[in-house]
Order: structure tokens, then C-alpha cells, then sequence
């Protein structure tokens, strides 16, 4: 416990950022706790929030992979939805006269869907790293082709009623924790270890810091380029699959405004815009922040409304805050030197 | 390589103009009859709205921003304008108090987007995705949320005016609508504003790179207020407009249109970087994707592949850009060394 905390602290030093949003998550947290307690401090709602946070964290995290290397994918919320809606469909044809049995029909579907989003991702690496069009328009671009591609296939139908066992994977529990969430634990564990333990993670940063000069010193910027928006696309497509799992059900157009929610969430995490910064921690309790803000403001029977408003005045005063905190360009470059010793 | 005409013929819109000719070809094959005054007029009446919030983003995306809350800007002018219209009964039947009132609502709001992205110095797409939040928000908390189905005697007018009627071989009668002239002006002073004034000039320059800008003596921090208050009148008039031509004044309509309007532009030749773009291009642009969108059907593909074709047209448009961008590049390489011989 103390050396958690002696943690936190050292972090501090180094990254303001991410302890100013821890505070704010428990200082958000406790005030809710305190005006609602029999409300909001219950496990029931912090399982509800449990479910809900992983699908938009995980989004996130698709967003910040492209947003350290210094562009941005706009296509995840499409590539999750075409995700979803395959697997969905297929997992609804299941042949039962061959004797194959569902759960193995749908671990198939289910990695016919994620193969379909990496497909996705290569479209936008190929565009993004060897045609050299600038990430948000390529992303642009794709993003309304997909999800073309995606009302198309059903003629822009949506599919439900899909299978028990489907359908767990974003409902059910174990140990009493929701499975979104042990998968969130996996995922960001497995994307934190990528991005600080490995070669490729530090070329990433390398690459959104300044692409010249990592190009100059010997890294095949473009390939860092192509297997980030694949990384970015795979998250996509493990949050799409969460989500028709969650809502039992596949559209076309389920959650179209994640896009923006995800770069807000992202933004506000700490991760910065012009690329060569971005932590996971940050991503999930920036989720977690707006997450319990919404919650709580439904328990205070407030309108959803204020909610957006609310939304909108935490992403300005953050970053306008950070901003004239941290008026020095030097910020990147120093972040790159404390990972190097 | 010295072919006549060459320059002209890269020239983006030359692509957008022969894009145009070919598919309405193609479209005429399948389907005599296409060219008609009743097709023409159907597609002026489809592009007026995204034709006046394109060429804000357009404004937006020369001086080297992003703007995604012009929707919101727009749907909240246009929808406290009948509001207020509603709740005071006066003036039913003029229509040039509710579009000032409008024009001057859109501007009071861009006067956030100029506060946060001005005066804070917060990143453009962030700062639009903050107010747009915020916007939406204020509108459905507090202006209202329920749809209005009767609008003001002059704007009804407005939305059934017609400028020519011409009556065709098979009896029935294609209208151009009034509209046309006012958005036609609009059109030609906002090409002349860019081209010949030292405002527009100027956006250009701050596209071309903020401190370049700033040395040349052009006051950046006044001409971001002066571009996202100009914006916000435009969004004010689209939004407007979006209510007369639907009829009805829906505060969730908009929503989420934003990256169309976007596309549009970009594919009208703007460059998301910043510094290039014309209005010609964006209405070249507006006027290819309404083509698409409306026409489709004609062409025997389903109405449900749309967006994917619509999408699919967006990549081509990217992917060609930047293959010019290289050859002009490649183009301005060997000149240089010519010279140098």
C-alpha cells in the first residue's frame, strides 16, 4: 500500500496529467457516493458501470494507438459494427445438420469477425502508410465505406435474437465480475506491455514524436504505421463483438457518436493530439470519469442532457488547463529521454 | 513534359468535373431520360444545406482547422429561431428577421468555438467537439426537445417557393427552388472573399502555418475569431435552412452529419492540412455526392449499397489527390534541378 502510494506520487513528478486524473476520478466519485449513497455507492451500480465502461475503453484504446504515432482513426466505430454484425450473422446460420456444435460455430464466427476487422485495419495502413494520405482522411474515407459495406450486406437490417452462449460473453459474470470487464483487464494489460515492454511500442512513440527523425534513425516508419492502425483495428473489432454480445444484438449503426465520445475519452486521458504521448491508465480512467459522471447524474435523476454539457466543459477546462500548465514543447522529448534510461 | 494544358487538366476540380460528366453519362445510358430540368433541379434542391455548412467547413479547413460542431451550431440556431418566433407570435410573416435571427445566434456560438481555440489555445477538433457537446446539450436541456411541426407562415412559404416551373413532356412539373439565388450569391462572395480580399488571403496564409502567418504581420489570434465567427453565421443560415427545406424544426436532427459534410469538402479538392481548397471544389464536391446519393437506383445497384459507394468514391477521390500531389512534386524536383544545371 505504501509503495503504491510512494508510486503515485513519483508518478506525479513525472506526468501530471495522469495523477490529476486520478484524483479527479475518486473526487468525482466520492461526491456522487456522498449525494446518493444508497443510489450510487451500491454493487449493483458499479457492476452496471462495469459493463459499460469496457466497450468505450476498449475504442479508446483503438484511438490512442493511432493518436501516439500523430494521426487518428475515425473508421473503429465502423469496423467494430462490421465486426459485430458478421459475426452475428453468421452465428445465426449456424448448420446444424453437419453436427457441428454452436460454441464451436461461434468461437468461428467470432474469428471470421475479427479477421474481417484486421482486413479493415490493412486498408487503412495501406492508405495511411504507403499511399501517404494523412490519417483523418483516410480514416474519413473508410469509415464511410465500411459501414456502407456493413449496411449493405443485410440491407441495413439489424439482427437479434442470437444464441445463450453469444450472448454471456457480454452479460455474464465471473467471480461476480462482469466478463467486459476481465477483458478490458486482458486487453490493457496486453496493450500496456506492447507499448512499454516492447521494441514496437517504443518505435510507435518514436514515430508520432517526431517521424523524420525516427525515419532517420533507422525505423521503418511505415511499417510502425501499418501495424498500428492493424493494432487500432483488432481493438475495434474485440469492442464490436463486446458490444453485440452486450446488447444482444448487431446494426449498422449502433453507437455512431463513439467516434467522438472515444477521441474525447482519449483526449482527455492525457494522450496528446499531435502524437508521441498516450498511456492506457489514462484511457480508462478518462472512460471511467465520464462514465460515473452519466451514472451518477442518472441517479440524481438528472437529464441526459446535462451530461453532454457536462462532457463538453470537462474535455475544454482539461485541456485548456494542460495547455497553459505545460506551455513547453519540451514535454515529448523528455518523456522519450526518461524512457530511454 | 511539357504538355499544353496540363496544369489545368490536374487541376482538382477538372477531376471533379469529368467525374460528374462520366457517371451522369453512365446514368443516362441506363436510364434515358436523366437529363432532364426535373433531375437538375431535384439535385440543387439535395445539395442547398450541406452546400452552405461545406463552405464554412470549407473557411475551416483553409485556415488549417477542423470543425465538427457546425451541425449542432446550426440545428441550435435554427431551432431557437422558431422557438422564439413561436413564443412571441410576431412577425409570421417576414422571413428575414428568423434567418438574421439565426445568422446571429450561429455567430454568438462560433464566438465559443473562437473563445476555446483563440484565447485557450485548445487544438480545433478538440475545441468543436467540447461546444459541440455543450451546444447540443444547452439546446435539448434548455431551449427544448420536442419537434415543431408548424413553422412561421413566411418561412413555410419560403420552403414551397419557386423560382422557374417548367412543365414536362410527361405532364408533371419540375421546380427550381427560389433558394437558388440567394445561395448562389452566397456561393460567388464567398469566392471572392477568399480570392481577393485580405481576409481571405489571410486564411489562407494561417493554413499555410500559424507562424509563418504570424511573422508575415497578420494578427492569428483576430483572424481565428473573425473565421469561427463567420462560420458560426453559416452554420446559423444552414441550420435554417436544413428546418425550412425539411419543414418541420427537429433539435435532433443533424446530428452526426458532420464527417459527411467533411468528406464533401475534402473530396472538393480542400486540403485537410490546410492552406488549399476552393469553393468551386467544395460545391463540385457537395454536387457529386448528391448525385451519388440520389441516383444509385437508376444505375440497378440497391439503395442500401449508398453509403459504401459513396464511401468507395471518397478513397478514390483521396488516393488521386495524393498521386498528383506526388507527380507535382516529382514535377517541382526535377525543375529545381534543372535550373541548377
Amino acid at each position: 500500500m505504501k509503495q503504491t502510494f510512494q508510486n503515485i506520487l513519483k508518478g506525479q513528478k513525472k506526468d501530471g496529467s495522469q495523477s490529476q486524473l486520478f484524483i479527479l476520478t475518486i473526487v468525482i466519485f466520492s461526491a456522487f457516493s456522498i449525494l446518493k449513497p444508497h443510489v450510487f455507492f451500491t454493487l449493483l451500480n458499479i457492476k452496471s458501470m462495469g459493463f459499460q465502461i469496457p466497450e468505450i475503453a476498449i475504442l479508446g484504446m483503438a484511438v490512442m494507438l493511432s493518436m501516439i504515432t500523430g494521426g487518428i482513426d475515425l473508421s473503429i466505430v465502423s469496423i467494430a459494427n462490421i465486426t459485430g454484425l458478421t459475426t452475428a450473422f453468421m452465428i445465426t446460420q449456424h448448420p446444424a445438420s453437419t453436427g457441428m456444435s454452436l460454441n464451436l460455430w461461434i468461437a468461428f464466427s467470432m474469428f471470421i469477425g475479427l479477421l474481417l476487422g484486421l482486413l479493415c485495419g490493412v486498408v487503412n495502413g495501406f492508405l495511411i502508410a504507403t499511399v501517404n494520405v494523412a490519417p483523418i482522411l483516410a480514416t474519413l474515407g473508410t469509415n464511410t465505406l465500411f459501414n456502407g459495406l456493413t449496411v449493405g450486406i443485410r440491407n441495413g437490417e439489424s439482427i437479434s435474437r442470437l444464441p445463450k452462449q453469444y450472448v454471456r460473453i457480454g452479460n455474464g459474470t465471473f467471480l461476480g465480475i462482469p466478463m467486459p470487464l476481465i477483458l478490458l483487464l486482458i486487453i490493457s494489460i496486453l496493450v500496456g506491455i506492447y507499448l512499454n515492454r516492447t521494441g514496437l511500442g517504443l518505435k510507435t512513440y518514436l514515430v508520432g514524436a517526431n517521424r523524420s527523425v525516427a525515419r532517420y534513425s533507422g525505423i521503418e516508419d511505415k511499417r510502425i504505421l501499418r501495424i498500428t492502425y492493424l493494432g487500432s483495428a483488432f481493438l475495434a473489432a474485440i469492442a464490436g463483438l463486446i458490444i453485440s454480445a452486450r446488447v444482444a444484438s448487431a446494426s449498422p449503426d449502433y453507437g455512431a457518436d463513439y467516434v467522438l465520445l472515444s477521441i474525447v475519452i482519449v483526449v482527455l486521458g492525457g494522450v496528446s493530439p499531435t502524437g508521441g504521448f498516450g498511456k492506457v491508465t489514462g484511457v480508462i480512467m478518462a472512460t471511467s470519469i465520464l462514465q460515473i459522471i452519466l451514472t451518477g447524474f442518472n441517479d440524481l435523476s438528472f437529464s441526459q442532457f446535462f451530461y453532454l454539457i457536462c462532457q463538453g466543459l470537462v474535455l475544454i477546462t482539461v485541456i485548456g488547463l494542460n495547455i497553459s500548465r505545460s506551455k513547453n514543447p519540451q514535454k515529448i522529448s523528455t518523456y522519450v529521454r526518461l524512457r530511454r534510461n | 513534359m511539357n504538355i499544353p494544358g496540363k496544369k489545368l487538366l490536374l487541376r482538382n476540380e477538372m477531376m471533379l468535373v469529368a467525374a460528374i460528366l462520366i457517371l451522369s453519362i453512365v446514368i443516362n445510358i441506363k436510364s434515358p431520360g436523366f437529363y432532364s430540368f426535373s433531375t437538375l433541379f431535384d439535385l440543387c434542391r439535395a445539395s442547398y444545406v450541406q452546400l452552405i455548412f461545406g463552405l464554412g467547413v470549407l473557411i475551416v479547413i483553409i485556415s488549417g482547422g477542423i470543425d465538427v460542431s457546425f451541425p449542432m451550431v446550426g440545428i441550435f440556431s435554427a431551432y431557437t429561431t422558431i422557438t422564439i418566433m413561436d413564443k412571441l407570435h410576431f412577425s409570421q410573416n417576414g422571413i428575414i428577421i428568423p434567418i438574421l435571427m439565426a445568422i446571429v445566434i450561429g455567430v454568438i456560438l462560433g464566438g465559443f468555438n473562437a473563445f476555446a481555440i483563440a484565447v485557450l489555445g485548445i487544438p480545433t477538433l478538440i475545441a468543436t467537439l467540447g461546444t459541440a457537446g455543450i451546444i447540443r446539450g444547452l439546446m435539448l436541456a434548455g431551449v427544448g426537445s420536442r419537434l415543431i411541426q408548424d413553422l412561421p407562415n413566411g418561412l413555410d412559404h419560403l420552403a414551397t417557393s419557386t423560382l422557374i416551373q417548367i412543365r414536362n413532356s410527361g405532364g408533371t412539373l419540375s421546380r427550381l427552388h427560389l433558394l437558388i439565388i440567394p445561395i448562389s450569391i452566397l456561393v460567388l462572395a464567398l469566392g471572392w472573399i477568399l480570392r481577393r480580399t485580405i481576409f481571405g488571403r489571410s486564411i489562407y496564409a494561417l493554413g499555410g502555418g500559424i507562424e509563418s502567418a504570424r511573422r508575415l504581420g497578420i494578427p492569428t489570434k483576430k483572424l481565428q475569431v473573425r473565421i469561427y465567427l463567420l462560420v458560426g453565421g453559416l452554420a446559423g443560415l444552414g441550420g435554417l435552412m436544413s428546418v425550412v427545406l425539411a419543414r418541420q424544426a427537429d433539435p435532433y436532427s443533424l446530428a452526426g452529419s458532420e464527417l459527411d459534410t467533411i468528406a464533401a469538402v475534402v473530396l472538393g479538392g480542400a486540403s485537410i492540412a490546410g492552406g488549399y481548397g476552393s469553393v468551386f471544389g467544395t460545391v463540385l464536391g457537395v454536387f457529386l455526392i448528391a448525385l451519388i446519393r440520389d441516383n444509385l437506383i437508376l444505375l440497378g445497384i440497391s439503395g442500401s449499397w449508398e453509403r459504401a459507394a459513396v464511401g468507395a468514391l471518397l478513397i478514390i477521390g483521396i488516393v488521386t489527390q495524393a498521386f498528383i500531389r506526388k507527380m507535382k512534386k516529382r514535377e517541382t524536383q526535377e525543375s529545381h534541378a534543372e535550373v541548377q544545371k
